[in-house]
């Protein structure tokens, strides 16, 4: 069966026979699936197209329950709760466990607005600590030096790579506990893409990451731990390095190798 | 003659009828456009903005009346219909969705958008004009108004759909609660079609003149009592055209070229605003 590694170090998230069915659907789209998530570390999740890896993403912050009739069975512990229980508040969740989609997504408004937006909904409203801690959220994200100048303009008038950026910007000023990455790269030119997985790198010092990815190079350079998920089971995690070079699974193996996916 | 030449021939054939055909239909256009320029432009002068209606003969005679009438009518007609519209245009594509009751809404809606004018006048005459006893500017703007909201609602629904699916994820995904994101990130996105179906649901309402006849009815004299018949610009063209006195009509003629202006210039207005949100 799958060849689950046992992490030392201390853990972000703890998933437990975890089980998700989608609404209407007769047989769960992810099967019993344990894996711990490392704090401050990256983990990687790859795998074919449809084998679940965003599907277990969207359930750490829960975003399937904004579709009604999604059916969650097991455990995620974080923080020592259990975050699948009916009485989880969404909306502190979703403060500390915070995500980064496939397309950026500005939101109609300002620069400064978007990143001051998680802020403001947590109802910090001092003009000079919005200001103060944009001005770091976009420093940490990398985008400070090109937008200082122009932070009233429409956000919308960025770049792709630019509006990746402001979205992690914007991410991170709520200083969330974990991240969530679900293909955060795929929309993105070579130049772009490298610029984002430097500020993985550098942001796991602050926060765990998981990161969805169809590109297993791009799996190999940033992650520390990936898991490799099939049908809606994760059939390995292991060290990133581990598992590419001497996977414990045939099947992580073939896929690896390039037999399947 | 080759199967190529009868192809040529047939070609030339149907494209100069069908540009014969759009040159018709464009012409008419210009016609009425032409007829009510001149027509209209030479009745027009300062009286006009300056006095109200009079008895035919009098100098002093001008639609001041007609047109703060109608301005108050489309005000109070707007102020019933956008926000119902926009609200309701909310629930569709926010809450309701694919259900059954959205469903039903939107079919129900589509049918009063095609639903005569008129008929809506006899509906408000019945609920409002006869209990009340009078015709009344609120009888007036309570049909404008019903005739709005379904123009409203479906611009609203339609353009709050295009605003993607990630951009309220991303927003739910900062902790945002629903209303928030709605009110926040969906407007936004959306904020040039809703205004433009605004515009759009102005500009048909504001060339209705079957429903106002037994609702504001007509005055021939400035009023400002909403408790009272209501003059119209539309109402009084109608009055004054059909009327045997010259200068009537000569005001007629008037009424009718401010109220093609208006709606004209409401119509190009909303498409710039459209525009403008693409082009940006």
């Amino acid at each position: 069966m799958a060849s689950i590694i046992d992490i030392k170090e201390e853990c972000a998230l703890q998933v437990r026979d975890f089980e998700f069915t989608y609404k209407g659907a007769e047989a769960p789209s992810l099967k019993k699936i344990t894996m711990p998530i490392a704090k401050n570390s990256i983990t990687a999740l790859i795998g074919p197209s449809g084998c679940g890896k965003t599907t277990l993403l969207r359930s750490f912050n829960r975003m399937h329950d904004l579709y009604p009739g999604n059916v969650y069975n097991g455990e995620i512990e974080f923080e020592g709760r259990n975050i699948l229980s009916s009485k989880e508040d969404l909306i502190q969740l979703r403060t500390q466990i915070g995500m980064i989609f496939q397309k950026p997504t500005a939101f109609p408004m300002s620069i400064f607005d978007n990143v001051a937006y998680g802020l403001r909904l947590q109802g910090i409203k001092n003009k000079s600590e919005l200001s103060d801690r944009v001005e770091k959220a976009l420093k940490d994200a990398a985008l400070w030096k090109e937008v200082s100048d122009r932070l009233k303009n429409d956000a919308n008038g960025l770049s792709g790579g630019q509006q990746q950026r402001l979205c992690i910007a914007r991410a991170i000023a709520v200083e969330p506990e974990v991240l969530l990455f679900d293909e955060p790269t795929s929309a993105l030119d070579p130049i772009s893409t490298q610029g984002i997985e430097k500020l993985v790198i550098e942001l796991k010092e602050r926060v765990s990451i998981i990161i969805v990815t169809h590109n297993m190079q791009q799996a190999a350079r940033v992650s520390d731990y990936t898991g490799f998920m099939y049908l809606g089971e994760l059939i390995e995690l292991g060290n990133t390095e581990n598992l590419f070079v001497t996977p414990k699974e045939k099947l992580t193996q073939e896929y690896i190798t390039g037999k399947f996916g | 003659m080759t199967a190529t030449q009868k192809r040529v021939i047939a070609n030339r054939i149907v494209l100069t009828l069908s540009t014969l055909s759009a040159v018709i239909a464009l012409g008419f256009l210009f016609w009425i456009l032409g007829v009510l320029v001149m027509k209209g432009l030479s009745a027009l002068n300062w009286n006009i903005f300056i006095f109200e209606g009079a008895p035919p003969g009098y100098a002093e005679s001008g639609l001041r009346h007609a047109l703060v009438g109608q301005a108050i009518l489309i005000a109070m007609a707007t102020a019933i219909g956008v926000p119902l519209g926009i609200l309701a245009g909310t629930y569709l594509s926010e809450y309701g969705k694919n259900s059954k009751l959205a469903h039903t809404i939107r079919d129900i809606s589509d049918i009063m958008m095609s639903a005569p004018s008129i008929v809506i006048g006899a509906f408000v005459y019945a609920v409002v004009v006869m209990p009340m006893g009078h015709f009344s500017a609120w009888a007036g703007a309570i049909a404008l108004g019903i005739i709005m909201i379904p123009i409203i609602l479906r611009t609203t629904d339609d353009m709050l759909q295009l605003v993607p699916g990630t951009l309220r994820e991303a927003a739910f995904a900062l902790g945002a609660p629903k209303y928030k994101v709605i009110m926040d990130v969906v407007y936004r996105g959306a904020k040039a079609g809703i205004l433009t179906g605004i515009l759009l649901g102005i500009a048909r309402v504001g060339g209705e003149t079957a429903p106002l006849l037994f609702t504001s009815f007509n005055d021939n004299f400035f009023t400002t009592n909403l408790n009272d018949a209501m003059p119209s610009l539309t109402v009084t063209m109608f009055n004054y055209a059909i009327s045997p006195y010259e200068d009537w009509q000569q005001l007629g003629w008037a009424a009718a070229f401010i109220l093609s202006m208006f709606i004209l210039g409401l119509n190009i207005l909303g498409r710039l605003v459209l525009l403008m949100s693409r082009s940006k």
